[in-house]
Protein backbone atom coordinates (compact mmCIF):
# COMPACT_ATOMS: atom_id res chain seq x y z
CA UNK A 1 0.00 0.00 0.00
CA UNK A 2 2.71 1.93 0.87
CA UNK A 3 5.10 1.10 -1.91
CA UNK A 4 2.01 2.01 -4.20
CA UNK A 5 1.37 5.27 -2.46
CA UNK A 6 4.26 6.88 -3.26
CA UNK A 7 5.03 5.43 -6.68
CA UNK A 8 2.08 7.35 -7.43
CA UNK A 9 3.53 10.57 -5.84
CA UNK A 10 6.25 10.19 -7.58
CA UNK A 11 4.67 9.68 -10.99
CA UNK A 12 2.94 12.79 -9.95
CA UNK A 13 5.94 14.67 -8.82
CA UNK A 14 7.90 13.38 -12.54
CA UNK A 15 4.77 14.51 -14.56
CA UNK A 16 4.78 18.12 -12.55
CA UNK A 17 8.61 18.52 -13.59
CA UNK A 18 7.87 17.37 -17.01
CA UNK A 19 5.36 19.81 -17.20
CA UNK A 20 6.94 23.33 -15.78
CA UNK A 21 9.82 22.21 -18.11
CA UNK A 22 7.30 21.96 -20.87
CA UNK A 23 5.85 25.17 -19.81
CA UNK A 24 8.86 26.77 -19.56
CA UNK A 25 9.99 26.09 -22.31
CA UNK A 26 6.43 27.34 -24.29
CA UNK A 27 6.70 30.14 -22.29
CA UNK A 28 10.01 31.48 -23.49
CA UNK A 29 9.07 30.53 -26.91
CA UNK A 30 6.23 32.45 -26.89
CA UNK A 31 8.22 35.27 -25.66
CA UNK A 32 10.50 35.31 -28.09
CA UNK A 33 7.89 34.47 -31.20
CA UNK A 34 4.86 36.59 -29.80
CA UNK A 35 5.73 39.14 -27.83
CA UNK A 36 8.41 40.50 -30.40
CA UNK A 37 6.07 42.06 -32.46
CA UNK A 38 3.88 44.08 -29.38
CA UNK A 39 4.58 47.34 -31.11
CA UNK A 40 3.08 46.70 -34.41
CA UNK A 41 -0.47 44.99 -32.24
CA UNK A 42 -0.84 47.87 -30.57
CA UNK A 43 -0.70 50.29 -33.70
CA UNK A 44 -2.90 48.40 -35.21
CA UNK A 45 -4.92 48.23 -32.21
CA UNK A 46 -4.43 52.01 -31.98
CA UNK A 47 -6.08 52.23 -36.07
CA UNK A 48 -8.94 49.73 -34.69
CA UNK A 49 -9.97 51.30 -31.62
CA UNK A 50 -8.75 55.18 -31.74
CA UNK A 51 -8.52 55.01 -27.82
CA UNK A 52 -5.51 54.20 -25.91
CA UNK A 53 -6.86 52.42 -22.85
CA UNK A 54 -9.21 50.41 -25.69
CA UNK A 55 -5.79 49.56 -27.31
CA UNK A 56 -4.07 48.31 -24.65
CA UNK A 57 -6.97 46.09 -23.28
CA UNK A 58 -7.56 44.79 -26.87
CA UNK A 59 -3.71 43.62 -26.79
CA UNK A 60 -4.04 42.88 -23.44
CA UNK A 61 -6.43 39.90 -24.27
CA UNK A 62 -4.68 39.16 -28.05
CA UNK A 63 -1.73 38.00 -25.79
CA UNK A 64 -4.00 36.17 -23.51
CA UNK A 65 -5.33 34.29 -25.67
CA UNK A 66 -2.46 33.60 -27.65
CA UNK A 67 -0.69 32.26 -25.25
CA UNK A 68 -3.57 30.20 -23.61
CA UNK A 69 -3.48 28.69 -27.78
CA UNK A 70 0.41 28.79 -28.56
CA UNK A 71 0.27 25.40 -28.66
CA UNK A 72 -2.09 25.55 -32.06
CA UNK A 73 0.03 27.98 -33.97
CA UNK A 74 1.63 26.39 -36.65
CA UNK A 75 5.34 26.38 -35.93
CA UNK A 76 6.57 27.97 -39.13
CA UNK A 77 4.35 30.37 -40.24
CA UNK A 78 3.89 33.80 -39.60
CA UNK A 79 3.53 34.52 -35.68
CA UNK A 80 2.63 38.22 -36.33
CA UNK A 81 -0.48 37.17 -38.91
CA UNK A 82 -1.66 34.98 -36.30
CA UNK A 83 -1.46 37.81 -33.38
CA UNK A 84 -3.09 40.19 -36.16
CA UNK A 85 -6.04 37.48 -37.14
CA UNK A 86 -6.62 36.95 -33.30
CA UNK A 87 -6.65 40.52 -32.39
CA UNK A 88 -9.14 41.40 -35.05
CA UNK A 89 -11.74 38.78 -33.49
CA UNK A 90 -10.97 40.43 -30.37
CA UNK A 91 -11.77 43.84 -31.53
CA UNK A 92 -15.03 42.39 -34.02
CA UNK A 93 -16.17 40.49 -30.88
CA UNK A 94 -15.46 43.17 -28.03
CA UNK A 95 -15.51 46.96 -29.87
CA UNK A 96 -18.07 46.91 -32.85
CA UNK A 97 -20.84 46.22 -31.07
CA UNK A 98 -20.12 49.79 -29.36
CA UNK A 99 -21.89 52.50 -31.02
CA UNK A 100 -19.29 54.13 -33.35
CA UNK A 101 -20.17 53.60 -36.81
CA UNK A 102 -17.05 52.10 -38.69
CA UNK A 103 -16.16 53.89 -41.96
CA UNK A 104 -17.09 57.15 -40.22
CA UNK A 105 -14.46 59.48 -40.01
CA UNK A 106 -14.69 62.23 -37.19
CA UNK A 107 -11.51 64.77 -37.38
CA UNK A 108 -11.37 66.17 -34.02
CA UNK A 109 -11.29 62.52 -33.11
CA UNK A 110 -8.51 61.74 -34.56
CA UNK A 111 -6.32 64.73 -33.96
CA UNK A 112 -7.34 64.85 -30.56
CA UNK A 113 -6.03 61.46 -30.23
CA UNK A 114 -3.26 61.66 -32.57
CA UNK A 115 -1.81 64.69 -30.31
CA UNK A 116 -2.35 62.90 -27.13
CA UNK A 117 -0.09 60.11 -27.64
CA UNK A 118 1.98 61.48 -30.13
CA UNK A 119 4.10 62.93 -27.41
CA UNK A 120 5.07 60.17 -25.03
CA UNK A 121 4.81 57.11 -27.29
CA UNK A 122 6.47 58.16 -30.60
CA UNK A 123 8.70 55.53 -32.19
CA UNK A 124 10.02 57.31 -34.24
CA UNK A 125 13.68 59.57 -33.56
CA UNK A 126 11.52 62.68 -34.28
CA UNK A 127 11.56 65.43 -31.25
CA UNK A 128 9.13 67.24 -30.16
CA UNK A 129 10.85 70.71 -31.88
CA UNK A 130 10.51 68.39 -35.08
CA UNK A 131 6.70 69.80 -35.35
CA UNK A 132 6.68 70.31 -39.18
CA UNK A 133 7.29 66.68 -39.70
CA UNK A 134 4.33 66.02 -37.56
CA UNK A 135 2.42 68.30 -39.78
CA UNK A 136 3.19 66.03 -42.72
CA UNK A 137 2.36 63.26 -40.35
CA UNK A 138 -0.71 63.98 -39.95
CA UNK A 139 -1.86 64.90 -43.36
CA UNK A 140 -1.06 61.69 -44.12
CA UNK A 141 -2.73 59.83 -41.24
CA UNK A 142 -5.93 62.26 -42.17
CA UNK A 143 -5.80 60.95 -45.53
CA UNK A 144 -5.87 57.19 -44.91
CA UNK A 145 -8.64 57.53 -41.93
CA UNK A 146 -10.95 59.22 -44.39
CA UNK A 147 -10.89 55.86 -46.61
CA UNK A 148 -14.00 53.37 -45.78
CA UNK A 149 -13.05 50.79 -43.45
CA UNK A 150 -12.44 48.04 -45.75
CA UNK A 151 -10.29 50.14 -47.96
CA UNK A 152 -7.91 51.15 -45.18
CA UNK A 153 -7.65 47.59 -43.87
CA UNK A 154 -5.84 46.35 -46.73
CA UNK A 155 -4.11 49.11 -47.03
CA UNK A 156 -2.46 49.33 -43.74
CA UNK A 157 -2.00 45.31 -43.54
CA UNK A 158 -0.24 45.64 -46.72
CA UNK A 159 1.73 48.74 -46.72
CA UNK A 160 2.48 50.00 -43.37
CA UNK A 161 3.16 46.07 -41.80
CA UNK A 162 3.91 44.17 -44.64
CA UNK A 163 1.44 41.20 -44.67
CA UNK A 164 1.29 39.11 -47.77
CA UNK A 165 -1.90 39.14 -49.70
CA UNK A 166 -2.66 35.37 -48.26
CA UNK A 167 -2.03 36.42 -44.79
CA UNK A 168 -3.96 39.60 -45.77
CA UNK A 169 -7.12 37.33 -46.88
CA UNK A 170 -6.95 34.54 -43.91
CA UNK A 171 -6.98 37.76 -41.61
CA UNK A 172 -10.38 39.40 -44.03
CA UNK A 173 -11.64 36.58 -44.07
CA UNK A 174 -12.20 37.52 -47.48
CA UNK A 175 -11.03 35.99 -51.13
CA UNK A 176 -7.11 37.07 -52.47
CA UNK A 177 -8.79 38.50 -55.40
CA UNK A 178 -11.20 40.73 -52.96
CA UNK A 179 -7.70 42.11 -51.33
CA UNK A 180 -6.61 43.03 -54.78
CA UNK A 181 -9.38 44.67 -55.42
CA UNK A 182 -9.15 46.59 -52.23
CA UNK A 183 -6.31 47.16 -52.59
CA UNK A 184 -6.41 48.47 -55.89
CA UNK A 185 -9.41 51.38 -55.20
CA UNK A 186 -8.29 51.87 -52.04
CA UNK A 187 -4.99 53.16 -53.18
CA UNK A 188 -6.82 55.14 -56.31
CA UNK A 189 -8.63 57.19 -53.87
CA UNK A 190 -5.60 57.26 -51.50
CA UNK A 191 -3.60 58.95 -54.73
CA UNK A 192 -6.42 61.92 -54.78
CA UNK A 193 -6.44 62.63 -51.10
CA UNK A 194 -2.34 63.00 -51.05
CA UNK A 195 -1.76 64.76 -54.59
CA UNK A 196 -1.50 67.88 -52.97
CA UNK A 197 0.47 66.12 -50.22
CA UNK A 198 2.80 65.18 -52.38
CA UNK A 199 3.35 68.24 -54.24
CA UNK A 200 3.88 70.23 -51.47
CA UNK A 201 6.62 68.20 -49.58
CA UNK A 202 8.69 67.09 -52.65
CA UNK A 203 6.84 63.73 -53.05
CA UNK A 204 6.15 64.53 -57.15
CA UNK A 205 8.56 64.12 -59.17
CA UNK A 206 6.81 64.61 -62.17
CA UNK A 207 8.86 66.13 -65.05
CA UNK A 208 6.91 69.00 -65.93
CA UNK A 209 7.63 70.76 -62.72
CA UNK A 210 10.94 70.51 -62.39
CA UNK B 1 0.15 42.80 -72.20
CA UNK B 2 -1.75 45.62 -73.17
CA UNK B 3 -2.34 49.04 -70.59
CA UNK B 4 -5.63 47.74 -69.46
CA UNK B 5 -4.22 44.64 -67.94
CA UNK B 6 -0.98 46.35 -66.60
CA UNK B 7 -3.14 48.83 -64.85
CA UNK B 8 -4.90 46.07 -63.45
CA UNK B 9 -1.58 44.15 -62.17
CA UNK B 10 -0.19 47.33 -61.12
CA UNK B 11 -1.45 47.27 -57.19
CA UNK B 12 -0.28 44.13 -57.41
CA UNK B 13 3.28 44.52 -59.07
CA UNK B 14 4.11 47.25 -56.11
CA UNK B 15 3.48 44.60 -53.47
CA UNK B 16 5.63 42.01 -55.16
CA UNK B 17 2.66 39.42 -56.16
CA UNK B 18 2.98 38.68 -59.50
CA UNK B 19 3.95 35.60 -60.86
CA UNK B 20 7.56 35.66 -62.33
CA UNK B 21 6.15 35.29 -65.62
CA UNK B 22 3.33 38.35 -65.25
CA UNK B 23 6.40 40.57 -63.68
CA UNK B 24 8.45 39.25 -67.01
CA UNK B 25 5.25 40.98 -69.23
CA UNK B 26 4.73 43.43 -66.37
CA UNK B 27 8.06 45.22 -66.86
CA UNK B 28 8.12 44.53 -70.79
CA UNK B 29 5.11 46.52 -71.02
CA UNK B 30 6.52 49.55 -68.91
CA UNK B 31 9.65 49.64 -70.79
CA UNK B 32 7.54 50.14 -73.91
CA UNK B 33 4.33 52.08 -72.57
CA UNK B 34 5.37 55.65 -71.20
CA UNK B 35 1.95 56.25 -69.69
CA UNK B 36 2.20 53.31 -67.44
CA UNK B 37 5.70 53.59 -66.56
CA UNK B 38 4.64 56.83 -65.20
CA UNK B 39 1.49 55.60 -63.10
CA UNK B 40 3.77 52.57 -61.69
CA UNK B 41 6.56 55.83 -60.89
CA UNK B 42 3.15 57.41 -59.11
CA UNK B 43 1.42 54.31 -57.33
CA UNK B 44 5.01 53.71 -55.93
CA UNK B 45 4.83 57.25 -54.29
CA UNK B 46 1.52 56.80 -52.93
CA UNK B 47 2.81 53.68 -51.35
CA UNK B 48 6.01 55.03 -49.86
CA UNK B 49 3.94 58.05 -48.02
CA UNK B 50 1.67 55.62 -46.03
CA UNK B 51 4.77 53.79 -45.30
CA UNK B 52 7.19 56.29 -44.21
CA UNK B 53 4.68 59.03 -43.00
CA UNK B 54 2.49 57.10 -40.79
CA UNK B 55 3.69 57.73 -37.11
CA UNK B 56 4.75 54.52 -35.39
CA UNK B 57 4.14 54.06 -31.29
CA UNK B 58 5.97 52.52 -28.73
CA UNK B 59 3.69 49.88 -26.73
CA UNK B 60 3.35 51.52 -23.38
CA UNK B 61 6.12 49.36 -20.77
CA UNK B 62 3.48 48.91 -18.64
CA UNK B 63 1.64 47.01 -21.52
CA UNK B 64 4.67 45.22 -22.09
CA UNK B 65 5.50 44.16 -18.40
CA UNK B 66 2.01 42.80 -18.28
CA UNK B 67 2.23 40.88 -21.10
CA UNK B 68 5.28 39.21 -20.17
CA UNK B 69 4.06 38.33 -17.13
CA UNK B 70 1.04 37.03 -18.59
CA UNK B 71 2.79 34.27 -19.58
CA UNK B 72 4.28 33.45 -15.99
CA UNK B 73 0.82 33.57 -14.44
CA UNK B 74 -1.14 31.70 -16.96
CA UNK B 75 1.47 28.81 -17.07
CA UNK B 76 1.19 28.51 -13.03
CA UNK B 77 -2.78 28.11 -14.14
CA UNK B 78 -2.61 25.70 -16.99
CA UNK B 79 0.19 23.62 -14.32
CA UNK B 80 -2.17 23.28 -11.86
CA UNK B 81 -5.56 22.92 -13.93
CA UNK B 82 -3.31 19.76 -15.77
CA UNK B 83 -2.17 18.69 -12.29
CA UNK B 84 -5.98 18.22 -10.73
CA UNK B 85 -6.92 16.96 -14.13
CA UNK B 86 -4.44 14.20 -13.77
CA UNK B 87 -5.22 13.51 -9.97
CA UNK B 88 -9.26 13.00 -10.82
Amino acid sequence: MDTHESSEKKKQKRGKETLTREELKKQQEFQEEAVAHINSLYNYALHLTMNPDDAEDLVQETYLKAYKFFNSFERGTNCKAWLFKILKNNYINRFRKNSREPGKVDYDLIKDFYHSIKDTRSDTSETDSDYFHSLMHEEVYQALQSLPEEFREVIQLCDIEGFTYEEIANMVESPIGTVRSRLYRGRKLLRGQLENYARKYGFNTDKEEE
Amino acid sequence: MNCKKARVLMSCALDGELTPKEEQEFQQHLSECLACAEEFTEAKKTKLIIREKIVRFKAPQSLVDSVLRLGIISSRQTEESLLFDQIS
